[in-house]
């Protein structure tokens, strides 16, 4: 016996509403890093979630649904916003989390790392965060921005290379790699 | 595995488990505490990446937008600010900013991430309420209304203002799930103001809602929270004084 539209309709809801509850805060801390503005973020998050609605009977697996979201959000990133406007460095003071148990030189050095992660290229930046938030694999972030995983590979690298550069400027085991230098996975 | 290539794999993903990238990684006590603090950097980058502050209400904006009627593609998407107008919003937003830093006080008024998602909760089940809140037509007494009250460990007490106010909804709630609040409804001016009292952990400070329709404020009082809400064009004033004056916790 099929489902009445009513029921569809109910059933539909049910799983937007579980995906919004599951996935809307590491959608936005994404859409955050990607646009380092909170209400861009916040219409960028808007703009997926209403597509992620419109077509969500094209979600298969809900396990793949974060990856989904993330490639919605990128796709409108670039429709709306990227071509736009001009990249922005500072990261907004209100947007951190002020913890209560934080004591000031944690959230000293939170700051630091915001503007660290913050001031590096989009193209660092973006595998980084994707890793780092979404918790994504090489090979799962090669699919969502459409690179090669030994690219993936390499702007990963290269990303924590020049954190690391910043907080640990006198290491003895120094990360010297050139521009040049390039992950190239063991087969 | 060669120095160079480790570090990279390293650099790459400082939690790689592939059995020859830890072996590498024992080979000696210099790459050891080379990953050791790799990984110490990493989990402050992971913290740092997940610090942002998400807005309030903002979940259950985005199920609002979850109307069967917008499933095809034909419906006007939401509007989309010009270019012009997101530079001016930024302008202002870097002026509202600066503001806040030039203010004294402000950086310890915020409220909390806990307060955010009390905040969020409480939106959430407002929309969730609306239907039934709408079509409440009861004119309760005090009788039934603080029966609902206690069992949410509060009281109202007996006013001339309370008596005849008229309040056409009152039931439990399950915002924080382990506590039973009390969702109180008068009839505003402009439409329904709710009334939510809720005996669990104090917001770290009194903070309005930010939400596309209700206005209001979660107010901490005594050992627990009041909530106000109505729509935007109602004033809540009165309706605060009212509540905050005849309003007391019991247990």
């Amino acid at each position: 016996m099929s489902d009445t539209p009513v029921l569809d309709d109910r059933r539909k809801k049910e799983r937007y509403e579980a995906l919004v509850d599951a996935l809307y805060q590491d959608v936005y801390r994404y859409a955050y890093w990607i646009c380092k503005n909170s209400a861009l973020a916040e219409d960028l998050v808007q703009e997926t979630f209403l597509r992620a609605w419109r077509s969500l009977d094209s979600l298969q697996n809900d396990k793949a649904a974060k990856a989904w979201l993330f490639t919605i959000l990128r796709r409108e990133n670039a429709r709306l916003y990227e071509r736009y406007r001009p990249e922005l460095v500072d990261i907004e003071e209100q947007s951190i989390a002020d913890s209560d148990e934080n004591e000031p030189d944690q959230r000293m050095d939170r700051r630091l790392l915001h503007e660290a992660i913050g001031k590096l290229e989009k193209d660092y930046r973006d595998p980084l965060m994707l890793q780092v938030i979404g918790g994504f694999s090489g090979k799962e972030i090669a699919e969502i921005l459409q690179l090669n995983n030994n690219t993936v590979m390499t702007r990963l690298f290269r990303a924590r290379g020049k954190l690391r550069r910043v907080f640990f400027p006198d290491s003895e085991l120094t990360d010297d790699f050139s521009e040049d230098d390039t992950f190239d996975e063991q087969s | 595995m060669e120095d160079f290539e480790f570090r990279k794999r390293g650099l790459a993903n400082p939690n790689d488990s592939s059995e020859d990238f830890i072996a590498a990684a024992q080979a000696s006590a210099e790459r050891t505490q080379w990953l050791q603090d790799l990984q110490a950097l990493d989990a402050r980058v992971h913290a740092a990446a997940l610090s942002i502050v998400v807005p309030a209400g903002l979940a259950a904006r985005l199920k609002s937008q979850a109307d069967p009627a917008t499933t095809t593609a034909s419906v006007t998407p939401l509007p989309v600010r010009s270019r012009y107008q997101r530079y001016y919003a930024m302008a202002a937003s870097l002026v509202i900013t600066l503001g806040v830093i030039m203010s004294s006080g402000l950086w310890t008024a915020r409220p909390s991430a806990a307060d955010i998602k009390f905040h969020d909760d409480i939106i959430g089940h407002m929309y969730r309420e609306t239907p039934r809140i709408d079509n409440a037509t009861a004119d309760l007494s005090m009788e039934e209304i603080n029966q609902v009250i206690e069992a949410a460990g509060g009281h109202l007490r007996e006013d001339e203002r309370i008596k005849s106010a008229h309040i056409k909804f009152a039931n439990d709630c399950n915002v924080v799930p382990s506590i039973k609040g009390a969702h109180i409804v008068l009839e505003g001016t402009k439409g329904s103001v709710s009334v939510i009292m809720i005996h669990n952990s104090p917001v770290s400070t009194e903070f309005d809602v930010n939400d596309p329709r209700f206005q209001g404020k979660i107010i901490p009082f005594g050992q627990g929270n009041l909530v106000i809400l109505g729509e935007k064009e109602e004033s809540l004033e009165s309706y605060e004084t009212l509540i905050t004056e005849t309003f007391e916790w019991v247990i």
